[in-house]
Order: structure tokens, then C-alpha cells, then sequence
């Protein structure tokens, strides 16, 4: 990839971009090396029997770049194949990718006991997920808790980054996932979540919640929503370089300042998380809405729908310091 | 078994040979109604083969056509071309093998 190109990259809509772009787009110019790519054509070996379409990388892009010093370990699920679902080999690949990192950061360690903080490796996943594929859900499953595993292993010595921005959005297990990195990164079309809105409204019905209406999921599950609620800890325009930008403010910082921008895995964020529950509990929201208002946003309606900028500007953002558990 | 994914082997010669002159590319996402080709170069006297890996049946012969024009029109040779399908039209097909050459004339490594 010449330079001409990937200058090209870093102005394209993150939302639009396919999982390849991404990754080679994040990392530093010409430094994006695919692993386990299309050239080793690993794919499914569940797919074929049920009569269902294999890709050469199972929709999961996985590879090393840099980003100045700092080595990243990329993986990027493509949404387009099969909703970007983890079967065996797209586990696999996410599992070890993770896993390599820590690896490498063990070795580097080894070799370097004063390693600079610069040149610590950290782990990049964009997702763009509903979870578990269903042709191969045990081991789709399996993958999941591996995932996990590895994550934890982490701790300590590789950040973890999630990025949410794709069109799938990232939902079913990998939201669990995805929740476990140390800090996320969103754009205000990115969404995340559990349950998936279509899934809710087949198995509770259209009253509790209609996945036909875009504005409703958009408030419920979206980049906006999870910025105010402290769910996602950036929220950013959707271009590659605004992602690439956002994601070396957030690696630049002190591996402890990272870590302490998780959402769990410690008392005081279990606390926090607590105190989300009996606020809501307190409050029984209607609406994404009525948080917004509690969080002190006095025209909830507008935030919605104002651009960009002056939402980031006057939005209000959640705090739960001084409420009983 | 009812439901199964169907291989299809072609060979074809162009009738004035380009030599193909990427060790390897890959192009293209097996979105729905897509596909994705993997094309390398391989010496074989002029000859390029192409494996087709689908859910779609009944359709050879069109893939036939397809494929064959595409080798006529851009003259390839000496390449082994590997596509995943999903269901994508001939029309698809035809665009995707194009857009795989002139990205990589675009400078994509």
C-alpha cells in the first residue's frame, strides 16, 4: 500500500469502510502486516457441509502495525460476512491475535526490563459483530470465554482498545467483550449492546421495542446514548483518522491511566456499576431520554438531533458519585 | 445431504495473452449477493485456471460465459484465480475480477 493511498484512507467514513481498511487505516502509514490473511485461506470448516458461503480470512482481519513506536495488534471483523459473526477459525484467529500481543510484550520485556511505555504493544479490536455464528455456536461460544481469558491475562500488561463504529454495530456476546477492554472508542453511528434491537423486539414484541425505529435504537444503543451513560470513554467523527486520532490520545497516556479507564474489574467501577442499577431502579426511565435529563441535560429532545459538535460540546454526561447502593 | 457448497473447476486460454504479473492479490468482501477473489500468479503455458467455491447451483454454464469473457477482455494468463460466492449475479461477478485488477494498478499492495 503506497502512502498516496492510505493519505486517501484516513479521510474515508469509518461507517463505510471495509474490515481490511480499517485496520491497515488505524496503524501508521505502509506498517500493516495481515496475519493469518486471505493467503492462508483459513476458512470454516462447519460452513460447507450446511451449504453456506466461506470466506479466505472467516470475516475477521488480523495483523500487526504500528502507531509511532508502539507495536498494535489489530483485529477487524468484517460485518458484510455473516454479520461479522465469530465461528471457530474467526475465534481463533481473535483469541491468538490478543494473545500474541502479550506474547510479544512478555518477550520485549524480557529482552528490555526499562521497555519504555512508548513501546509497549497494545491490542486494537474494531468491531463489528452480533456475536456467537450460529452454524458453529460452540465453538463460536468457546470463543468468546477465550477471549476473555486472554483479555485477563492482559491485565497489567497490554492495553486493550475497543473500537465501535461499524455498521453491524458490536452486540451478543462480543457487547460482553467489548465491555472488558480497557477503553472504548465510538462514533455516534456506532452501537452497542446485549441483546440486539431486532432480537428484543422477536422475543419481548414491537410494544417494549421497535426495531423499525432507527431514532429509537440510535438513543438506546448508539454512540450518543453510550457517551452520556460513561459506557464508551470516547466519542468521535466518522472518519479513519478521527479513530486513528482518538485512539493516540488514548495510547499515549500511562498504561495505569488506560486501565483506569475500565468499566469493570475493580470495586470502585462494580460500585459505579451498582449505582447505575439503582438509578434505575429509582428512576424506571421510559426513554434513553429521561437519563439523558437526570444526567442534567435540560432538553434531552434536541441532544438527539443536534450536530455532531454542539452535542459534544453540551452534552452532559452521567455521573454517579453521590448515590447510595 | 440436501444443502452442500459446489466446486467448480475452469481452465481457459486467452487469445492474446497478458502475463499476469501480481505474485498475489485479493479483492472483494462474500457479503450477500457478493464474493471475493483470490488471483496469483502461477506458470502454467498461458493457461489460467479458476476454482469457484458456491452455494448456487445450476448456473455452470453462466459462470462459463463469465469467466470466459473476462480472461477474452483482459487477456490474462499464467494465473490461478480462486473465487468465494455468496450468491452474486453475473453482472456482480464480471465487476468484482475488474475491480481486483485496477485496484491494484491503483497502488494497493
Amino acid at each position: 500500500m503506497t502512502s498516496g493511498r492510505w493519505e486517501q484512507l484516513q479521510g474515508k467514513s469509518f461507517l463505510e469502510s471495509n474490515a481490511r481498511t480499517r485496520a491497515i487505516g488505524l496503524v501508521d502509514s505502509g506498517s500493516f502486516t495481515e496475519l493469518a490473511g486471505p493467503r492462508h485461506r483459513l476458512t470454516s470448516p462447519h460452513l460447507p457441509l450446511m451449504g453456506e458461503a466461506v470466506e479466505f480470512d472467516d470475516g475477521i482481519v488480523t495483523g500487526v502495525g504500528l502507531l509511532g513506536k508502539k507495536p498494535l495488534f489489530i483485529a477487524s471483523q468484517e460485518g458484510r460476512f455473516i454479520g461479522g459473526s465469530v465461528g471457530e477459525v474467526h475465534g481463533a484467529k481473535l483469541v491468538n491475535i490478543v494473545r500474541l500481543a502479550r506474547e510479544s510484550f512478555d518477550k520485549m520485556l524480557e529482552a528490555n526490563p526499562d521497555l519504555p511505555e512508548e513501546k509497549r504493544p497494545a491490542v486494537v479490536i474494531s468491531f463489528e459483530t452480533g456475536g456467537v455464528r450460529l452454524h458453529e455456536a460452540n465453538s463460536g461460544l468457546l470463543a468468546h470465554a477465550e477471549v476473555m481469558d486472554q483479555f485477563q491475562d492482559c491485565q497489567g500488561k497490554v492495553s486493550i482498545i475497543a473500537i465501535i463504529g461499524s455498521r453491524v454495530g458490536c452486540f451478543g456476546g462480543m457487547g460482553f467483550v467489548a465491555a472488558a477492554a480497557d477503553a472504548i472508542i465510538m462514533s455516534q453511528f456506532g452501537r452497542l449492546g446485549l441483546t440486539g434491537p431486532e432480537v428484543i423486539e422477536e422475543e419481548m414484541g414491537r410494544d417494549e421495542f421497535d426495531a423499525s425505529d432507527r431514532a429509537l435504537v440510535y438513543r438506546t444503543t448508539g454512540g450518543r446514548h453510550k457517551y452520556i451513560m460513561g459506557d464508551c470513554n470516547c466519542l468521535v467523527k466518522d472518519t479513519i483518522a478521527a479513530f486513528r486520532e482518538a485512539l493516540q490520545d488514548v495510547l499515549n497516556k500511562p498504561y495505569s491511566r488506560i486501565s483506569a479507564m475500565r468499566r469493570i474489574g475493580s470495586l470502585e467501577n462494580v460500585t459505579r456499576q451498582l449505582r447505575q442499577v439503582s438509578l434505575c431502579s429509582e428512576l424506571s426511565p421510559k426513554d434513553s431520554k429521561d437519563v439523558w435529563r437526570y444526567a442534567g441535560n435540560e432538553n434531552p429532545d434536541d441532544l438527539a438531533d443536534v450536530d455532531f459538535d454542539t452535542f459534544l460540546k453540551t452534552a452532559r454526561r452521567l455521573v454517579l458519585n453521590d448515590l447510595e447502593v | 445431504m440436501a444443502k452442500q457448497l459446489h466446486e467448480l473447476n475452469f481452465e481457459f486460454k486467452a487469445e492474446t495473452p497478458v502475463k499476469f504479473p501480481y505474485e498475489f492479490l485479493h479483492y472483494g468482501v462474500v457479503g450477500s449477493g457478493d464474493m471475493e477473489a483470490i488471483m496469483e500468479k502461477k506458470e502454467q503455458n498461458g493457461l489460467v485456471t479458476i476454482r469457484v467455491v458456491t452455494p448456487v447451483t445450476g448456473f455452470d454454464n453462466v459462470w462459463q460465459l463469465v469467466l470466459q469473457r473476462f480472461v477474452d477482455e483482459t487477456g490474462i494468463a499464467d494465473a490461478s484465480i480462486d473465487i468465494n460466492d455468496n450468491n452474486a449475479t453475473p453482472v456482480v461477478v464480471s465487476l468484482r475480477l475488474r475491480q481486483a485488477l485496477t485496484e491494484i494498478a491503483g497502488g494497493a499492495a
